[in-house]
């Protein structure tokens, strides 16, 4: 908890400091094992990670009491042992943007779907199906959506030679 | 002979009528007679009135409709959009073809009636483009189909494309066909 | 009536690149919708994967053609954040100008378009005849018409030409007379207001929720426009208001759009009186480090996003895309309910679809 204070206290004090402060510290405080490596990446851009189980109830939670009305953008990237999922979710209240990351192991890259808290998931999360191959449990219509339906493989992995 | 007419069914009346004026018109002499006449005045009419498919799919596409637009003004030549396939003589394509979209294209060729020709417009449609090697892009237009001008540009300016356009009418003067025999 | 689903695409005249939208209809009246994507997927991303960054910079542009400048900035945005460089001063007015140039002429690119599609064909000839002013200004900074190649990774690739300022300044005076005119031809037409107003009514919880950015957003009465509110490049010290409007159907979107034409006209004005003198470039390094860089604009379209992903060596590691108008058009089986057969056309076409950068 010191750990986050400090780096958040880098960035130059102003009014708005206190509110990604309040982000953080709520995150912190009800998810209190789960979340990790939190810092201000730069001013209003915040990062944190978390475990995948608390992924669904920690994105209700942004939307709820911390305003985060949007979601920008949901970005698959794979590296050499595991997925990681980086959800950017922004706030137009606070004016703030938070990067979300969480990771699944290589073998099972399955997620809780977020579109029934942000309707805009939708589409990125069937696009993260169809070129990396991550499924999306509870979404409603998981297709693919900008290959043709009956590709057999899942392109932007490292394995794929085009 | 006219009660015999007057018992066929529509079908039966069309397929006759079909079979009279092929004897008369393509097969026999009277047709190459007619065919002789107007065949100059036919194909001046064919290439000074060129019209391409109203089809846009990337960058070169806007080129395209510069073309039509004041500044390079593409209609001075006779060169119209139209807006389905039935009614076009030449595929004008504009861009990458990607390996969900070729059957549509391939498609749309086989619905433009003859004589028809195509254009590929810009590198991508040339061979790829910048997009060469890309897993889901097709490396040129000539895998689908057969090409008769290549405009190179990327994108292509408008000037290129009125030229291209102008060597086709050229294409066009030089392979004179009857309407009628196709000779 | 029986309901049956009509196909309208790939290849339509109404559709501005290849998409295809097939609409369930009772009637003339349409119950449901669904886009189709895909026709355009060129694979950038995995494209992307095995060049070096300098020449992702023509890729960059050709992700949406109508506004390329704004592509290829805000590449260069996100590469500059993993790579940690500062830009000159000089090169970020550059940027901004082109920029500006860029949006005026691309709303005017919408609006030749938009009225064709509603069937007033001097609209695009206004349209183009206008556009070719700030496509000749583009064309003497970079020296190409359409995708320009121009914003470097560290800054631009050289500087104003000769007698620029004159020729901008001519420009901007001649774009604001024609906006007056253009006001006269547009909003003074019954039939133009009959086919917009109350048309396509997007209301602001739902526009939020489903991620819909940009003009489109403005439209439904949410005052929020990153130039402003998340400030990036030289915008902090410019003066301008971003434009939005309390209805939410299609004469608002397209109101967004002629202010904000108005708007760069002003913020053109203001860069060419304060750029100061100086480097219009400096090298950056071959290599980025590990790590990661975002980059956040505001494209005429939307809101525009990279995630940079790098790994020690000259090539990046993933490059991640967001699309504005990818995310807009997953809103239209929402806009269009209960509408008829013929205002999908005005519906589609307010929200400004360019499927380059949906397809990507």
């Amino acid at each position: 908890m010191a750990e986050a204070e400090r780096d958040i206290e880098v960035a130059p004090s102003r009014v708005d400091g206190d509110l990604e402060e309040m982000v953080l510290r709520a995150l912190k405080d009800r998810f209190p094992g789960s979340v990790s490596d939190m810092k201000a990446l730069k001013p209003r851009i915040l990062r944190a990670r978390i475990e995948r189980a608390q992924l669904f109830d920690a994105c209700k939670m942004l939307r709820d009491s911390q305003n985060f009305e949007h979601i920008t953008m949901i970005s698959a990237v794979e590296y050499d042992n595991r997925f990681e999922l980086v959800y950017h979710i922004s706030s137009y209240k606070s004016r703030l943007m938070l990067e979300l990351i969480t990771t699944t192991p290589k073998d099972d890259p399955r997620v809780d779907s977020v579109t029934s808290i942000w309707g805009g998931a939708n589409w990125q999360e069937r696009e993260a199906y169809d070129l990396m191959g991550i499924l999306f449990s509870n979404h409603p219509k998981l297709e693919r959506i900008l290959l043709p339906k009956d590709t057999m493989y899942h392109p932007l992995r490292k394995d794929f030679r085009g | 002979m006219l009660g015999q007419i007057a018992m066929f069914s529509s079908k039966d009346f069309l397929k006759w009528s079909d079979e009279v004026l092929e004897g008369i018109l393509r097969k026999s002499p009277i047709g190459a007679g007619i065919d002789a006449v107007t065949k100059d005045f036919f194909n001046w009419a064919t290439r000074n009135s060129v019209f391409f498919l109203h089809f846009g799919v990337m960058c070169c596409a806007l080129e395209m409709a510069v073309a039509s637009a004041p500044r390079f003004d593409a209609q001075r030549f006779g060169i119209i959009p139209r807006s389905t396939p039935r009614q076009v003589d030449v595929l004008l394509v504009n861009g990458p073809c990607s390996k969900k979209m070729k059957p549509a294209l391939r498609r749309l060729y086989d619905q433009m009636p003859e004589p028809k020709w195509v254009i590929a417009m810009g590198e991508c449609a040339i061979s790829g483009g910048p997009f060469w090697g890309s897993y889901s892009v097709v490396p040129g237009l000539n895998q689908i189909m057969p090409v008769d001008i290549y405009i190179p540009g990327c994108p292509a300016r408008p000037e290129a494309l009125i030229d291209g356009f102008i060597k086709l009418q050229k294409i066009i003067k030089e392979g004179k066909k009857g309407l009628l025999t196709g000779r | 009536m029986a309901e049956m689903w009509i196909s309208m695409g790939p290849q339509h005249p109404m559709t501005h690149g290849l998409w295809n939208l097939r609409i369930k209809v009772d009637g003339e009246t349409i119950t449901d919708s669904e886009p189709e994507l895909g026709y355009l997927h060129r694979g950038i991303e995995k494209l992307c994967e095995n060049r070096t960054y300098t020449q992702i910079i023509p890729i960059a542009d050709r992700l949406c053609y109508g506004s390329s400048i704004t592509w290829s900035h805000l590449y260069c945005l996100a590469v500059e954040d993993l790579m940690g460089i500062q830009v000159p001063e000089r090169a970020e007015y550059i940027r901004v100008l082109a920029i500006e140039m860029q949006r005026i002429a691309s709303h005017l690119m919408w609006l030749a378009a938009y009225s064709v599609d509603l069937g007033m064909y001097a609209g695009l000839v206004y349209g183009m005849r206008d556009r070719e002013v700030f496509i000749d200004l583009l064309m003497n900074m970079s020296g190409s018409r359409l995708t320009y190649n121009f914003p470097r990774i560290g800054g631009v690739a050289h500087d104003l030409p000769q007698n620029f300022e004159r020729d901008a300044l001519r420009a901007c005076d001649y774009m604001e007379k024609r906006l007056k005119e253009y006001e006269d031809i547009y909003d003074h037409s019954s039939v133009f207001m009959m086919r917009n107003q109350d048309i396509g009514v997007l209301k602001m919880e739902d526009a939020i929720n489903l991620g819909v950015t940009g003009p489109a957003l403005r439209g439904s009465g949410v005052k929020y426009d990153l130039r402003k509110d998340m400030p990036y490049s030289i915008y902090p010290e410019l003066d301008f208001e971003p434009r939005w409007h309390r209805d939410c159907d299609c004469y608002a979107r397209y109101r967004v759009r002629m202010d904000e034409m108005w708007e760069s006209c002003k913020i053109i004005r203001e860069g060419l009186k304060k750029i100061p003198k100086g480097k219009h470039r400096i090298l950056a390094p071959r290599t980025a480090p590990e790590g990661t860089g975002i980059g956040r604009v505001e494209d005429p379209r939307g809101e525009g996003m990279i995630y940079v992903v790098g790994d020690g060596s000259d090539r990046p590691y993933r490059l991640k895309i967001r699309s504005p108008i990818f995310i807009s058009v997953s809103a239209a089986p929402k806009i269009l309910l209960g509408y008829k057969v013929a205002d999908v056309v005005a519906i589609m076409g307010s929200l400004d679809m360019c499927i380059g950068e949906t397809d990507r």
